[in-house]
């Protein structure tokens, strides 16, 4: 047979084959990336943190733990470490109570638009400090200016305070306004932020210590 | 050409993920190899 030109360039069944391919392919791709998500972003369980599994996301009751932040050599970023159990505002705290503190802290941050000036895990706005690991942040630490500033002795003490009278405190060049935010309210936004800080976000925000470090030797904004 | 895993979950995407590009340059391959597949048989039925 005498050889016609055939381009296979021009043949309908052969984009509508790649066609099919393709978005068949990336369906069952998408669908498998959703399922991975999902078990990277689960929250974990109180077993796990008994037992020292690390989550991406530990349990409501890792308020009931210290939290660290340290640099990890084989990651290339800093990560939480999870350490020894510490009272959350004098007391420890069971799963349920954790995880109806946990909620009442998320829906008070959403009623008082926190991200309206905060960053909360990359979302939100730039115009006031990043929140993400507000929890690790010195100034808050026993001998931190702003532990001091409150009077109190403990993180979670001396953040609730400064929650419910913000505007009395003289702190960022750009003062966060009062709120109203009762003391029940700000217990549970202290409890949701020591959460959040425990979150292994892939060492997000960046270049924590490093700014930590700038506030130490006089700098304005710790974050 | 594969280091030591390093996220916190196991996961094959993340063991695929060793840094720029590599996850996107896999799945492509995986995605364009077929296509050659597509395109002789296609040729194969054209000159038939």
């Amino acid at each position: 047979m005498a050889k016609e030109n055939l381009s296979v360039w021009t043949s309908i069944p052969f984009w509508r084959r790649s066609a099919a391919w393709v978005t068949g392919f990336a369906s069952i791709l998408l669908i498998w990336l959703t399922f991975d998500t999902m078990g990277q972003i689960s929250m974990g369980t109180e077993a796990d943190l008994a037992k020292g599994i690390t989550k991406r996301v530990p349990a409501p009751t890792v308020i009931n733990y210290h939290i660290d932040y340290k640099m990890s050599e084989k990651r290339g970023h800093e990560v939480p470490v999870i350490g020894k159990k510490q009272p959350f505002f004098g007391k420890e705290w069971s799963e349920k109570e954790a995880a109806a503190l946990l909620h009442l802290g998320k829906l008070t941050s959403q009623a008082k638009n926190c991200m309206n000036c905060h960053t909360l895990l990359g979302n939100g706005a730039y115009y006031a400090p990043d929140l993400t690991k507000a929890w690790l942040d010195p100034a808050w630490q026993k001998s931190g200016a702003m532990q001091a500033m409150t009077g109190k002795n403990t993180v979670e003490e001396a953040m609730a305070e400064f929650l419910q009278h913000p505007s009395q405190y003289p702190t960022h060049a750009r003062m966060m306004p009062n709120l109203d935010i009762t003391a029940e309210e700000a217990k549970g936004l202290v409890a949701f932020l020591k959460h959040m800080s425990s979150i292994d976000t892939n060492g997000f925000p960046r270049n924590f210590s490093k700014t930590v470090d700038q506030f130490k030797n006089g700098g304005t904004n710790a974050h | 050409m594969i280091d030591q895993f390093t996220d916190v979950v196991p996961s094959f995407f993340g063991m695929l993920n060793q840094g720029p590009l590599t996850l996107t340059i896999f799945l492509h391959t995986v995605i364009v190899l077929p296509m050659f597949w597509i395109y002789a048989s296609e040729k194969k039925k054209l000159n038939k």
